[in-house]
C-alpha cells in the first residue's frame, strides 16, 4: 500500500451538543481510493467535510482530536488555525452529491477557481482550462459551446464540469461525496473510469452508497456503519 | 377542507385578482381619460420651443420641463446615496452580523421603514434649520436635503431586502463557491450576490418608486412652485409630484386641472422608464459578473 496522504487520530464531531463521530482513527493512503461507506445518516458526509474544512460554515459545529495530511513531504495538522483555510481548500477539491455548476458559462465554471486564486493570465488560464475539460472528457461534447450556460449541460456533464472545475486547480486531494448518485449509469462509468485515471496525481476519498462500486474502484473502505471498525 | 371550501377560496382568489386588476385599469383608464388632453408638448415646455428648452438655450417658465428634471435629479441623488449604503449594511447584515447586532439593527431598520415620510420631512427640515441658525446662514431647504432625506426613507426598503436576498441562498450554492477556495468576500460578491440580484433591484425598484412619488419629504425640505432647471444641491427645486400636488390643490380653470393629470402621466411613464432601465442595468452587471472570460 501507499505511503500515508492523511493521519486521523481520535477525532470526535459534535454539531453543538449532538455527538456525530467519536473516537475515530484512520489512515488515508496516498494516490488511492479510499471509500467512505455506511448508512445515511452516519456522518460521512461530515466526515469529508473535515478535509476542507467545509464544516467550519456550519454554525454550531466543532471538532477535537487531530487531522494530519501531507503537503509538500510533511504533515501538518489541518485544524491549526495558522493554516489558511482558503489556501487548504485551494488544495483539497471536492465534488458533491448534486452536480453544482455555479449560473454562469461552462468555461467560467472551469475558470472560476483560477479567477478565485488570482490566477487571470490569458493563456495560463486558457491552457489549464482546457486541459481540466479534457482530463474530464468533457472536451468533444463542450468545445463548441464553452459560453454558453452551464446549466444547459445534462446531469453526467454537469457533474464532470464540476469535476474539471474542480481539477483546475490540480488538487493533492479530492474529495467526492456520492459523486454517481445522481447520474445514470453510463455517465457514473465515466466518472469512475475518470477518479481511476487520477489515482496517480491524487489521494481521493469518495463516499459510496453503491457496494458494486466500491467492490470495483476502491483501494481501502472505512465503514461507518455503527458497530463495525472495519477496514479493508 | 371540504370541496365547497376549495371552490370559495379558489372564488374569491380569482376574484382578488380581478379585483385589483379592475382598479389598477380604472385608475390608469381615469388618467389617460383625464390627462391626455394636456399630454402635448406645451404642458412640458409651455412657450419656450422645445429644441431650445432641450439644448438650455432658453428657461422654461410654464412648463412641467423643470419639475421632470428636478425629480429625475432627486432621484438619481438620492438612490446614489441610498443603493451603495443599503447595500453594504444589507451584505453585513446578513453575512457579517451576529445574533445580537442583527436583531437589534433588525429591529431598527423595521421601526425605519415604517415611520411615515412626513416625519421624515419635517426632521430633515428641523436639521437644516438647525444648521441654518448654527452654521450658516447660507443653508436652506434646498435639493441636497430632501435627497438625504428620501435616501433615509427608502435604506430600509434596500437594506431588508439585500439582506432577505442573501438569506435565502441556498446552504448548497453558498458552500459552492467556499468549497472551491474563495474568500468570505469572493463568496459574497461572485456567488451570492449575482444569485440574488433581481431580488435586490425589487428592492431599489421600490426605492425608486417611492423616490418619484414621495411629497411629502419633499416639501418640507426644498421643493418650491419655481426655481427653474435644477442647477445646484444646494438650491430649491421643482419636483413633479410637487407640482401634482400644487395645481390640483389651487387650480384656477379646468385646463390647470386637465395639466395636473397630464403630469401624472409624465410621472408614471418616468417610473416606468427607469424601472425598465433598472431591470436592463441587472442584467448587464449579472452578465459582467458571470459571462466575461
Ligand atoms: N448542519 C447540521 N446541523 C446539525 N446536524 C447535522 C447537520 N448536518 C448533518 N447533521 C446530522 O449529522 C448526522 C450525519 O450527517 P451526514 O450528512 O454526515 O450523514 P451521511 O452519512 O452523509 O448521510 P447520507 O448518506 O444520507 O448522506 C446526521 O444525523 C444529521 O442529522
Ligand atoms: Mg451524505
Amino acid at each position: 500500500m501507499t505511503p500515508p496522504k492523511i493521519k486521523i487520530e481520535s477525532l470526535d464531531f459534535y454539531y453543538n451538543t449532538h455527538q456525530i463521530l467519536s473516537n475515530i482513527n484512520e489512515t488515508i493512503p496516498e494516490n488511492a481510493i479510499t471509500s467512505i461507506i455506511g448508512p445515511s445518516g452516519a456522518g460521512k458526509s461530515t466526515f469529508l467535510s473535515l478535509f476542507n474544512r467545509l464544516w467550519e460554515t456550519t454554525p454550531g459545529a466543532r471538532v477535537e482530536g487531530r487531522i494530519q495530511a501531507r503537503f509538500s513531504d510533511s504533515f501538518m495538522d489541518i485544524n491549526d488555525p495558522k493554516l489558511s483555510v482558503i489556501q487548504l481548500r485551494r488544495a483539497v477539491g471536492m465534488v458533491f452529491q448534486m452536480p453544482n455548476p455555479l449560473p454562469m458559462s461552462i468555461f467560467n465554471n472551469v475558470a472560476f477557481p483560477l479567477k478565485l486564486a488570482g490566477i487571470t493570465e490569458k493563456e495560463t488560464v486558457q491552457n489549464r482550462v482546457t486541459t481540466a475539460i479534457k482530463a474530464c472528457g468533457l472536451w468533444p461534447e463542450v468545445k463548441d459551446r464553452l459560453d454558453k450556460k452551464a446549466t444547459t449541460l445534462s446531469g453526467g456533464q454537469q457533474q464532470r464540469l464540476c469535476m474539471a472545475r474542480a481539477l483546475v486547480m490540480e488538487p493533492e486531494i479530492l474529495l467526492l461525496d456520492e459523486p454517481t448518485s445522481s447520474l445514470d449509469p453510463r455517465s457514473g462509468a465515466m466518472i469512475e473510469e475518470l477518479m481511476v485515471q487520477l489515482k496517480p496525481r491524487c489521494t481521493l476519498i469518495m463516499v459510496s452508497h453503491q457496494p458494486d462500486q466500491v467492490e470495483r474502484i476502491a483501494d481501502q473502505v472505512i465503514d461507518f456503519t455503527p458497530g463495525s471498525e472495519s477496514c479493508r | 377542507m371540504n370541496r365547497w371550501g376549495e371552490k370559495a377560496i379558489y372564488s374569491l382568489s380569482v376574484l382578488s385578482c380581478v379585483l385589483l386588476f379592475g382598479s389598477v385599469a380604472i385608475l390608469l383608464g381615469y388618467l389617460l381619460v383625464k390627462g391626455l388632453p394636456a399630454l402635448n408638448p406645451g404642458l412640458i415646455f409651455g412657450s419656450t420651443p422645445m429644441v431650445d428648452a432641450l439644448f438650455l438655450k432658453r428657461q422654461v417658465f410654464d412648463g412641467i420641463f423643470p419639475a421632470m428634471a428636478g425629480t429625475l435629479a432627486l432621484i438619481a441623488l438620492a438612490i446614489t446615496i441610498a443603493v451603495p449604503l443599503g447595500l453594504l449594511a444589507g451584505i453585513y447584515m446578513a453575512e457579517y452580523s451576529g445574533r445580537f447586532t442583527r436583531s437589534v439593527f433588525g429591529f431598527f431598520f423595521d421601526l425605519l421603514s415604517g415611520i411615515p415620510s412626513i416625519v421624515v420631512g419635517l426632521f430633515g427640515f428641523s436639521a437644516i434649520l438647525f444648521f441654518h441658525h448654527h452654521i450658516s446662514e447660507s443653508l436652506a431647504p434646498c435639493l441636497l436635503v430632501s435627497a438625504l432625506s428620501l435616501a433615509f426613507l427608502v435604506l430600509p426598503y434596500i437594506v431588508k431586502t439585500t439582506q432577505i436576498a442573501l438569506e435565502t441562498v441556498p446552504q448548497q450554492t453558498r458552500i459552492t463557491g467556499l468549497a472551491l477556495g474563495a474568500t468570505r468576500l469572493q463568496n459574497i460578491v461572485f456567488c451570492l450576490i449575482p444569485e440574488s440580484l433581481s431580488t435586490i433591484l425589487g428592492g431599489i425598484i421600490l426605492a425608486v418608486g417611492r423616490c418619484a412619488e414621495d411629497t411629502a419629504v419633499i416639501m418640507l425640505t426644498g421643493a418650491v412652485v419655481s426655481a427653474g432647471l435644477p442647477d445646484s444641491l444646494f438650491k430649491g427645486y421643482e419636483a413633479l409630484p410637487f407640482y401634482i400636488y400644487y395645481i390640483s390643490s389651487q387650480y384656477a380653470d379646468q385646463t390647470e386641472l386637465t395639466q395636473g393629470f397630464g403630469a401624472c402621466i409624465v410621472l408614471l411613464l418616468i417610473c416606468a422608464t427607469l424601472f425598465t432601465l433598472a431591470a436592463i442595468i441587472q442584467k448587464k452587471v449579472r452578465h459582467t459578473l458571470l459571462y466575461r472570460h
